[in-house]
């Protein structure tokens, strides 16, 4: 029996559990354990890589625990294409993570728990093959980000403003209790969506089993389907940044410390994706054919409204959180194709956009560190002479945002067009592509403003380069990114290897019905 | 050696400079380490580039010396997109050119950029390598999807150089004005591919790609890779922003923006040739807009005086001298001229670059009298303008005489006419920057000018060796081509170089230093500057501030205030209800009982009413 | 004497405590109230019993005799503390619990 996923998930638990165990002053010592912790998985997911049989693909590494027998619970882990690349985004953002949270200070005990149970339940959900527990592992993921921001989070102002401007009143917009309380709301509604889904599903299946291998195998009925797609599209497209329920995502991530930005944006949002592809889609085939049209449609507005909406920004880590929006709708693009092409481009692109934003969040943070906590854009100017390195990582994570060849985010946006465009769904690519442009125009903007012209000038002559062990995660994800945009088969053969043999039955269980 | 060990040589060498440079910060930020790498890696991409050519001369025409691939992205388990290198007549002749040009430049750029920082300096050759990697990889693509890779690096490579000198504000604009334009142009490319793909079935353009292509689907793929090329070779409207792709060192506009990289977008046209072809409409726009670009570039280069600004319009008007030609239905000209023009606009921005080194200011004025200072570079400068101006006997002759020939017999009246009097423009123009530059009046900094050190003046030897004599090789290239070519000076190149030595002697007549005083064309300073700022320019930066900006403006503000206002309306809505709820709350207990009795009263009525 | 007789007594009882409970601002006769109103449902505990013959009835009187104790108890203790903060047992001026 191979345990190896079991102990990628446990690891950051125990660690968790130790760093309770320690004595509140020796924040040197959480932090080494945090490490320790996420190294492990980390090592356990390039192991896992090395270890899946590409030959004979599928999922591989099958465990299952009974926890409620009588209802049919079981912990059943394992781990196919997308999961291998997926744990490999988790280990490297969350170990790189633990590093860009170094210089924390403020109880750093129980920010380091809650980070490393967080990184636990998206561990767990990658390799979940129960429904149940798939949910339960989500949970878990999502509930910690509460405390995460609301206790080390930062506040700032938003201008009172708008139709809605009286509700500036009763709500502290802007402030870090605000922006913990949004996210987690608008998530809960999306849970409790997905789980009326859920139990809808368990019932009508009426094989007192949430294993999702013999759900797929279910056809449910087609009332069921239609009503129940949109609830788990809705509910893990919340967190999954879907238009018009991606709101709490600038908040959120304006207000997060860095590291826990790094971990939302980089892996977190990619649960709600992943959770579309792989319950939403995959276990509803016929409900996700009949509404692929505004999926997709929806994903098209994502694109390009999250660029154009990140044109306006003059806060930098909104700037970035609008990016996420707009990368995230390729993510959804790609999956509502429903074509090998789209799901490869989806997954890859939730791989590469990972990596991409929890650079630019790394990024973010160290500039955010160095010029007294502002991040307001039109403040800076001339960084690049100060902070030369930064600005090198800058660029790469920009040029990797706008899809440059050679960097990973162009693999994952080719293959969305492609995926678009052989499904006949011409808009989606030309909607997908001109965002991709505009892309280039805001977020070289942005870099141009911070790094280049001229200075900086007096306010900030005391600021430095990255050091020390913020290099770390520059070097591991700005190389990530070169390595699997140069390189991309190094991940995208995994990826192909699950997309190809899920997506036939997904299409073609479809086609019974609609002949 | 074998070929694919050369290639690898050619291709690898700089791309591996490159990342030694990016790996090692403390080794790049040295500098003079850092020149020495990167142009030895330059120097034996050449070599290997050259022995290819020789090779590729050797071989019967049609025959690729060379087509290795191997899988990059995996599509259901068997091949999507390949990338590898394909050693051909078309590639072979692009390949030596670009290797040739970037070693020379490599080579003049560590004499150029000695005044600057190690770190500056590192910077510079890292991005050069780069670049060289980049662009040899686009030439040699087996297919069109590395075209495009290739194509975009370069792109990126441009933005890096041209944003050299970063804390400039205009340079800092002027790159990202330039990776805008191009990206946006980029975008046809990319529409192209996905075309090219769903209708031909592969990358390629091979006869069986554009068979299934048929002639809608060829010209729909013509199209949009011409919308590309029209930004990457700055044809009207989208040149915009080559002028001010100048910002960037010297050596990066004859490199990037004078000999190679924008050449890139006639090089996409030669190289899938068999899908333009298919495509007849696409090529009679090419042929009136590039003799439209040609005419229009050579305008506003005639009132210029910023000696690399004209040198760039000339660069724009030269390329629409390709696009025009390729327009014909013809490979010989267009790509001829690439060659040769590579070779001589090259040469040129080096000796302006070799100029400008010397006063330390682009405007010509600033230069009169280096004549008396630094012979070489004028004398290196003067044979590069002729060559340009197409002076009998020089490469540009023999290009642009096929160039012309080509259009006199397409049929396109207006395109061939237009061509002609650019061929008369640009000896104009030329004259008159040697005239201003040159024997202009002596100005305040060229009295203190001294001439290059010879790391500058050798490769400009080289090319200038290269603009002398390259014309001849046309009978060569013609044949790795696998075209008919022979030499034949007829009427039209009778009046083409009579309308060349009218320019020269208007020129002559103008801007002699006797003449000065009453210059006859300052009138037509103002109307050029009226079409480079005026027209297209304004149009572009008002689509931006007030088409692209705006719109950003209002989803942003939209989201804000509208999708999050209602957001937060939905958690407002309950607090307020609250807020109402919470005065039922009396504190006085004898209310509650009465709510307790009501409520009994209320079950009791129900379940009677409801049994 | 029927059972509709030990009914109408116990609702008179019930309704006077119900009466005092809604009318008395004076927390020990609130009190009171209550412990008619628990009484009166003693008194149909044990009417029930006595009429159907069964025992359940009256233990079950025990026990809410024994409950209302404690429940007096509880109640005459928070009055005490009511007293020892305000000087004053009126319940409406104790509603410091208002929203």
């Amino acid at each position: 029996m191979n345990h190896l996923l079991e102990i990628i998930i446990a690891a950051p638990f125990v660690a968790a559990l130790v760093i309770l165990a320690l004595p509140s002053e020796q924040t040197m010592n959480m932090r080494i354990v945090a490490l320790l912790g996420a190294g492990v998985s980390l090592v356990g997911s390039v192991v896992v890589a090395f270890q899946y049989d590409m030959g004979v693909g599928g999922v591989q590494m099958l465990n299952s625990y009974p926890i409620v027998p009588s209802l049919g619970i079981n912990l059943t882990l394992g781990v196919d294409g997308w999961g291998v690349s997926l744990l490999l985004l988790t280990g490297l953002i969350i170990f790189t993570g633990v590093f860009a949270s170094w210089t924390l200070t403020d109880r750093v005990k129980e920010f380091h728990v809650f980070l490393l149970v967080l990184v636990a339940g998206v561990f767990g959900v990658f390799v979940s093959l129960d429904l149940f527990i798939f949910f339960l592992f989500y949970e878990i993921a999502v509930l910690p980000m509460y405390l995460l921001i609301g206790i080390w989070g930062s506040s700032h102002k938003v201008a009172e403003a708008g139709p809605f401007r009286f509700v500036w009143r009763m709500l502290d917009i802007g402030g870090k209790e605000y922006a913990a309380m949004k996210l987690t709301l608008m998530l809960l509604v999306g849970s409790a969506l997905i789980i009326a889904a859920m139990i809808a599903m368990y019932l009508e299946a009426n094989l007192t089993s949430f294993d999702m291998l013999r759900l797929e195998n279910v056809t449910f009925s087609h009332s069921l389907q239609f009503w129940a797609f949109p609830f788990l599209w809705i509910g893990f497209g919340t967190l999954g940044g879907v238009w018009p329920f991606h709101t709490w995502s600038p908040d959120g991530h304006a207000s997060a410390p860095t590291a826990v930005s790094m971990l939302h944006a980089g892996v977190l949002m990619k649960l709600g994706a992943f959770g579309v592809i792989r319950v939403g889609m995959m276990l509803l085939p016929e409900g996700a054919q009949e509404w692929v049209w505004l999926v997709g449609g929806i994903a098209a507005i994502n694109v390009i409204y999250g660029a154009l909406g990140a044109l306006w920004q003059k806060d930098l880590k909104y700037v970035v959180a609008y990016s996420s929006v707009s990368h995230m709708g390729l993510v959804m693009l790609g999956a509502a194709t429903l074509s090998v092409a789209g799901w490869n481009g989806a997954i890859y692109q939730m791989f590469a956009h990972g990596l991409m934003t929890g650079l630019l969040f790394a990024l973010v943070g160290i500039v955010y560190d160095r010029a007294d906590h502002t991040r307001h854009i039109p403040d800076f100017g001339g960084f690049g002479r100060k902070m030369p390195g930064v600005a090198v990582f800058f660029t790469i994570a920009c040029l990797s945002s706008l899809g440059m060849p050679g960097f990973a985010g162009f693999v994952a946006e080719w293959l969305v067009f492609l995926g678009a465009w052989t499904g006949q769904q011409f808009w989606w690519a030309m909607i997908g592509i001109v965002g991709a442009w505009v892309t280039a125009i805001y977020i070289l903007r942005v870099s141009k403003n911070i790094f280049w012209g001229p200075g900086p000038s007096d306010r900030w002559k005391n600021i430095s380069d990255a050091r020390g062990q913020e290099w770390f995660p520059l070097w591991v994800l700005g190389g990530g990114l070169i390595v699997f945009g140069i390189w991309p088969n190094l991940i995208l053969d995994f990826i192909d290897l699950a997309t190809s043999t899920y997506l036939p039955s997904v299409t073609s269980l479809a086609m019974e019905v609609h002949p | 050696m074998s070929t694919s060990l050369l290639i690898l040589l050619t291709l690898f060498t700089p791309v591996g400079a490159a990342l030694t440079l990016g790996l090692l910060p403390n080794f790049r930020r040295a500098g003079r380490p850092a020149e020495y790498l990167s142009v030895a890696a330059a120097f034996v991409s050449l070599i290997a580039a050259t022995v290819l050519f020789i090779r590729q001369q050797l071989v019967s025409d049609a025959t690729p010396l060379l087509d290795t691939h191997i899988r990059w992205l995996s599509h259901n388990g068997k091949s999507l997109v390949e990338v590898g290198a394909t050693i051909d007549g078309i590639s072979a002749p692009m390949l030596l050119v670009v290797a040739l040009v970037a070693f020379c430049v490599q080579l003049y750029s560590m004499g150029y950029l000695a005044g600057e920082s190690g770190d500056a300096r590192g910077r510079y050759f890292t991005y050069q390598s780069l670049f060289i990697f980049a662009m040899e990889a686009m030439v040699v693509a087996p297919n069109a999807f590395q075209v495009f890779m290739g194509w975009e690096l370069v792109g990126m490579c441009s933005y890096l150089l041209i944003g050299h000198y970063y804390q400039k504000p205009s340079a800092a604009r002027a790159s990202l004005k330039a990776f805008w334009v191009t990206k946006f142009a980029d975008m046809g490319l990319l529409f192209g591919l996905l075309v090219l793909f769903t209708v031909g079935g592969s990358f390629g353009w091979d006869s069986t790609t554009v068979t299934s292509l048929g002639s809608s689907g060829a010209t729909a793929v013509a199209a949009l890779f011409l919308l590309a090329v029209v930004g990457k070779s700055a044809q009207f409207p989208l040149h915009i922003w080559l002028p001010d792709a100048m910002e960037g060192p010297t050596p990066v506009s004859a490199l990037l923006h004078a000999a190679t990289m924008v050449a890139a977008g006639v090089y996409l046209i030669v190289r899938t040739y068999p899908i333009f072809a298919a495509a007849p409409d696409v090529l009679t726009v090419m042929a009136y807009l590039g003799a439209f670009t040609a005419f229009f570039a050579a305008c506003v280069a005639m009132v210029q005086t910023d000696i690399k600004k004209l040198l760039a319009y000339s660069t724009c008007s030269q390329l629409g001298y390709m696009v025009a030609a390729l327009g014909t239905g013809s490979l010989m000209g267009g790509y001829f001229h690439l060659s040769t023009h590579a070779c001589f606009k090259a040469l040129l921005f080096l000796a302006a670059g070799s100029f400008i080194h010397a006063v330390h200011s682009n405007e010509m004025e600033n230069m009169g009298g280096l004549w008396a200072k630094m012979k070489l570079s004028a004398i290196l400068f003067i044979i590069g303008s002729l060559a340009l101006a197409g002076l009998p006997g020089l490469s540009g002759f023999f290009s642009k005489e096929v160039i012309l020939e080509e259009l006199s017999h397409s049929g396109h009246a207006l395109p061939f006419v237009a061509c002609m009097l650019t061929a008369g423009m640009t000896a104009f123009y030329m004259t008159k920057a040697c005239l201003l530059a040159i024997f202009g009046p002596p100005s305040e900094g060229a009295r203190h000018a001294h001439e290059s050190p010879k790391t500058m003046l050798l490769p400009m030897g080289i090319l200038a060796a290269l603009s002398l004599v390259a014309g001849f090789g046309g009978t060569m290239l013609a044949q790795m081509y696998g075209v008919e070519y022979a030499f034949h000076f007829g009427t039209t190149g009778i009046i083409a170089t009579a309308l060349g030595f009218a320019g020269i002697g208007l020129a002559l007549f103008a801007y002699l230093p006797s003449r000065r005083a009453n210059n006859p064309f300052g009138a037509l300073t103002s109307v050029g500057s009226f079409i480079r700022y005026g027209a297209v320019d304004r149009t572009a930066a008002f689509a931006y501030r007030n088409g692209l900006c705006k719109i950003g403006a209002a989803i942003g503000w939209f989201d804000r205030y509208v999708v999050d206002g209602v957001m937060n309306l939905t958690g407002w809505l309950p607090l307020v209800a609250a807020q109402r709820l919470r005065r039922i709350q009396t504190g006085v207990v004898t209310d509650y009982v009465y709510g307790v009795i009501v409520g009994l009263i209320v079950l009791i009525a129900m379940g009677t009413v409801f049994k | 004497m029927t059972l509709a007789a030990y009914l109408i007594v116990a609702a008179a009882v019930f309704c006077c405590g119900l009466y005092g409970v809604l009318t008395r601002r004076n927390a020990i006769g609130m009190l009171i109230g209550v412990e008619l109103m628990a009484n009166a449902g003693n008194i149909n505990l044990i009417a029930f019993s006595r009429f159907l013959g069964q025992v359940d009835g009256q233990v079950f009187t025990l026990f809410a005799i024994a409950l209302t104790v404690a429940e007096v108890v509880v109640g005459l203790a928070l009055v005490l503390l009511l007293y020892r903060s305000r000087k004053n047992i009126d319940v409406v001026q104790a509603s410091e619990m208002k929203g």
